[in-house]
């Protein structure tokens, strides 16, 4: 019941219950705040790339919700109890605990980061010429296989490429894709499955839990290895128990396990769901293919102990892991995602629905309707965007997407977006106002952009340095 | 009254945070050595007493440093932690461009993936471990260029890291058009950390400019490398020690680097370099691996840790201390009959396995069973630097390293006289009964960089 001479929270203007952190602010970071001219200047000379510009000149960065979290105070204590033994460090124990209790997997070896785990789990296994099946691609996932002489091959449904779709678990893979894949080039000539829970590329859509175990079924019918991207995949449990029959009751944990239990091993960037700044890993059920893991991370990460993370950084994984599937804190974490996309669904702005995990997927090409994709619409909308209120975001289209390595042609992905990615526990619901507030104002001028073209091209996941002009 | 310096030098540092150690018995470490397979690596670190396996990574930090953990800004791009990195960086090595990258080996990673083809032949002073197995991944070949004087434990000379010139220059007068460039590793670790005077890399780098071929240094160790510079080196004995630094790098045109050595950073490294095109492909490299280029696979807090160890590192204060407590070790060991690398190195005391083992044929690994013996005795963890680490050829042969060495590396600013004390009396004990060691034998080995994983078991 609101009372008419109270002032109104956002939480009733939306016809709902506001929502709150289930924790407290310890230790803060100023921001600097710039003025439109210099922002103007910064964004030129950073080429339009939003990836190019300096942190120092950014309000609100939202350019990735990877290694941007703020950990707690006892991750913060885990870093003081680093052990930092080149060999054998506690805290490379403290981890393997973790990811065995909360995922699942027999073997452990750290990485650096998420990429690390990748470039391994290609390296091993992934025969030159085998085909990669996957639920969309991801840019440095696919960059992977396709150097380890893979074939990346999109099975994903077809909901997932529509953005306005409100399909529940838009992230879940064709099954009949796959079969006729199967069919068409023999199972032995695929390399694995590659899970991705959730589809970052697709807005950060979940994968069904009936869409895992029957997956495991397809792939013990052909003698086909099943391997999770395993980065968001906290995030993705509680989608399975907001959405799907059976598991309401369930804990995310509970949820985690399970879906873990239908795949042969998963690698991760703990840069997200696990809550911290630097971290990744490679886990497998098979004794041998761990033995080449182990012998491999060696000559690219560190000693299978350490895989090129401080000790302390392995202490604050396994206490960020512990944390992630906490009820209140996933809760909050999307409650938090889904409050800006109220805000923008109010105003009227195009993005892709229902709202993902880790971000609000702008929709380019509803947004900019005169731009043609070769005009790199997405691109266009985050230089505005920051050019506006220094709020930073990401492309997700044609530019991320790349050329195919055959042809040399450019790739042209259905979803033209743009990622307003959303760093775990570090905003506050002022700032996703102000984002709102940013988005709905460069919604309100859209007729006037021009769109951008690319001056230089980098060979390798061009999106990361490449630089544009103005049309 | 007197401003006669004292002979004591002490710590110019007091403690700041402590990390409690666990005792353990004789009966619970031979438990531990067999479970781990003879492999000091496979050892879990709870159950070390003295951790001497590597100065990499296992130094104390400043106070300022956990300052720069805590102050650490982790945007994904263009983060403030990254700028104050490039700058502490461009200041000692003012190369054109710097990639940070999440430890040493994935600057050599980048490099050699590169530049490295199978065909071409890379010279060095001495490649370490990891740069060795990251030239040969690529399909090229590793060649050590160390002076004579290197090879040989027992003879004192003030530069035995430097490359031998005329070898190099006979490599390139033959085939030239097979090396992609020259490499230099100050200090020369596999050598014993011996350093290379400036002399030697102007004579390296007279070469390089003659046959029109990069010069990179392998700089892990580049502020001890300049003090050894400093006290032995005619005409430097004034200059200071960054001073230093900049001309060994003036002389480079790229540098890869492990931050987790003489920038007393638990992680981190670098590749550094000034050709752009080279540079530009290197970049793409290492997005694919490391990660974006303004962070490199760390987290901002390790960009700026490393920037403020790069100031730290450099002082003339904390270097005499540095080098006089390795060498105080050394000088306990020798006057103990033990024998040793001599002059002693700038991280580690090596320990010629091979003298001390004499009844031990190398391919029986006198280094690892003298490092066994090291760890059940007292708990002390160290490293065989020798036929284990090097004596595997890429075709699956073998053949007995040039030395049988076992490394004692001295972490910074982390263990006190009284741990090195109980160390020597140690190593003593242990060389009382050097002739009853067992060899040792591989059981089980990976293909490459063995030692980090290989099983052993006692022989005889």
């Amino acid at each position: 019941m609101t009372s008419p001479e109270l002032p109104v929270t956002t939480g009733r203007q939306l016809g709902r219950r506001s929502w709150a952190e289930p924790w407290k602010i310890k230790m803060v970071e100023p921001l600097r705040m710039t003025t439109r001219a210099e922002r103007e200047e910064a964004m030129a000379e950073a080429g339009y790339n939003t990836f190019l510009l300096r942190a120092d000149d950014v309000y609100i960065d939202l350019l990735t919700d990877s290694g941007t979290n703020a950990m707690s105070d006892r991750q913060w204590s885990g870093l003081l109890l680093g052990d930092e033994a080149y060999a054998g460090s506690r805290n490379f124990y403290e981890l393997e605990d973790a990811v065995r209790r909360y995922y699942g997997y027999q073997h452990v070896v750290p990485t650096h980061q998420g990429r690390g785990a990748e470039h391994l789990i290609s390296q091993i296994a992934i025969r030159p010429g085998q085909f990669v099946p996957g639920n969309m691609y991801f840019t440095t996932t696919r960059t992977h296989q396709e150097l380890a002489g893979g074939i990346f091959e999109d099975v994903i449904i077809d909901e997932a490429h529509d953005p306005q779709s409100e399909y529940p678990f838009k992230g879940d893979v064709d099954l009949g894709k796959l079969e006729r894949l199967v069919a068409r080039e023999g199972a032995q000539n695929i390399a694995y499955v590659s899970l991705a829970g959730t589809v970052n590329m697709a807005g950060g859509q979940p994968v069904s839990m009936a869409c895992v175990r029957a997956l495991r079924g397809l792939c013990d019918r052909h003698g086909i290895r099943l391997f999770l991207d395993a980065t968001r995949m906290v995030e993705n449990s509680f989608f399975i128990k907001e959405r799907e029959a059976g598991y309401a009751a369930r804990s995310v944990a509970e949820i985690l396990k399970e879906f873990c239990s239908y795949t042969d091993g998963a690698w991760m960037s703990a840069k997200k769901d696990s809550l911290v700044n630097i971290g990744g890993w490679l886990a497998l059920n098979d004794r041998a293919l761990f033995e080449d893991a182990r012998n491999l991370v060696v000559v690219y990460e560190g000693l299978h102990t350490y895989g090129g993370l401080a000790g302390r950084d392995m202490a604050a994984m396994a206490i960020g892991i512990a944390e992630s599937v906490q009820e209140e804190h996933i809760s909050s974490r999307i409650g938090q995602v889904r409050y800006l996309g109220e805000l923008l669904d109010v105003a009227g702005v195009p993005f892709v629905k229902p709202v993902g995990g880790h971000a609000i997927f702008l929709d380019a090409r509803r947004f900019y309707p005169q731009l043609s994709q070769d005009d790199l619409p997405a691109q266009t909308l985050a230089a505005e965007l920051y050019l506006d209120s220094g709020v930073r975001g990401m492309e997700r289209g044609i530019v991320s997407a790349g050329r195919d390595p055959k042809t040399g042609e450019n790739h042209h992905p259905r979803l033209e977006l743009t990622r307003l990615a959303i760093p775990r526990r570090v905003y506050t619901q002022a700032h996703m106002d102000i984002v709102a507030e940013a988005v709905q104002d460069v919604y309100a001028s859209r007729a006037e952009a021009k769109g951008l073209t690319m001056a230089y091209e980098p060979r390798f996941l061009r999106f990361f340095q490449a630089r544009f002009e103005r049309l | 009254m007197t401003d006669e310096p004292y002979r004591t030098i002490i710590e110019p540092f007091r403690i700041h945070s402590v990390e409690p150690m666990r005792m353990t018995t004789r009966a619970e470490r031979v438990a531990a050595l067999a479970a781990a397979g003879y492999n000091l690596f496979e050892l879990h670190s709870q159950d070390v007493l003295i951790d001497l396996l590597t100065d990499s990574g296992t130094g104390a930090m400043s106070a300022e440093q956990w300052a720069g953990i805590q102050r650490g800004n982790e945007a994904y791009a263009g983060a403030p932690s990254f700028y104050r990195f490039l700058d502490a960086v461009t200041t000692l090595f003012p190369f054109r461009h710097v990639l940070p990258t999440h430890q040493g080996r994935a600057a050599e990673k980048i490099l050699f993936t590169a530049i490295g083809r199978p065909g071409l032949v890379v010279p060095n002073n001495t490649h370490f471990d990891t740069t060795r197995a990251n030239i040969e991944f690529s399909g090229a070949q590793a060649v050590d260029l160390p002076v004579p004087e290197g090879l040989v434990p027992s003879v004192r000379h003030p530069f035995k890291g430097n490359l031998d010139v005329a070898a190099l220059d006979r490599l390139l007068a033959g085939r030239a058009d097979t090396v992609p460039l020259v490499m230099v590793t100050v200090t020369n670790n596999s050598g014993g950390g011996q350093p290379v005077s400036m002399a030697n890399l102007r004579a390296v780098r007279e070469v390089c400019d003659r046959y029109g071929k990069p010069l990179f240094l392998d700089a892990c160790r580049f502020a001890e490398n300049a003090w050894f510079i400093r006290e032995r080196e005619p005409g430097y004995a004034d200059v200071a020690v960054a001073d230093i630094v900049r001309e060994m790098a003036g002389l480079a045109d790229g540098m890869t680097m492990s931050a987790k050595k003489d920038p007393l950073a638990n992680m981190g490294g670098w590749l550094a370099l000034n050709d752009d095109d080279l540079a530009e492909q290197c970049r793409s490299l290492e997005i694919l691996t490391e990660g974006f280029p303004t962070y490199g696979g760390l987290a901002g807090r390790d960009l700026e840790a490393i920037a403020q160890g790069l100031t730290e590192c450099v002082s003339e204060d904390y270097l005499r201390y540095r080098i006089r407590s390795v060498a105080y070790l050394g000088e306990a060991l020798e006057a103990a009959g033990v024998p040793v690398v001599v002059p002693f190195g700038g991280h580690a005391v090596f320990i010629d396995a091979r003298a001390m083992l004499g009844h031990i044929n190398p391919l029986r690994y006198p280094g690892q069973s003298l490092a066994c013996a090291l760890y059940e005795e007292g708990g002390v963890r160290s490293c065989e630097i020798g036929t284990v680490m090097f004596g595997l050829n890429p075709d699956g042969t073998e053949t007995p390293a040039a030395m049988d060495l076992v490394r004692l590396a001295i972490p910074r600013r982390t263990y006190t006289q009284s741990h090195m004390d109980y160390l020597i009396e140690v190593v003593a004990r242990v060389a009382k009964r050097a002739d009853s060691l067992p060899g040792m034998r591989i059981v089980s080995q990976p293909r490459q960089l063995r030692h980090f994983t290989a099983r052993f078991e006692p022989v005889g």
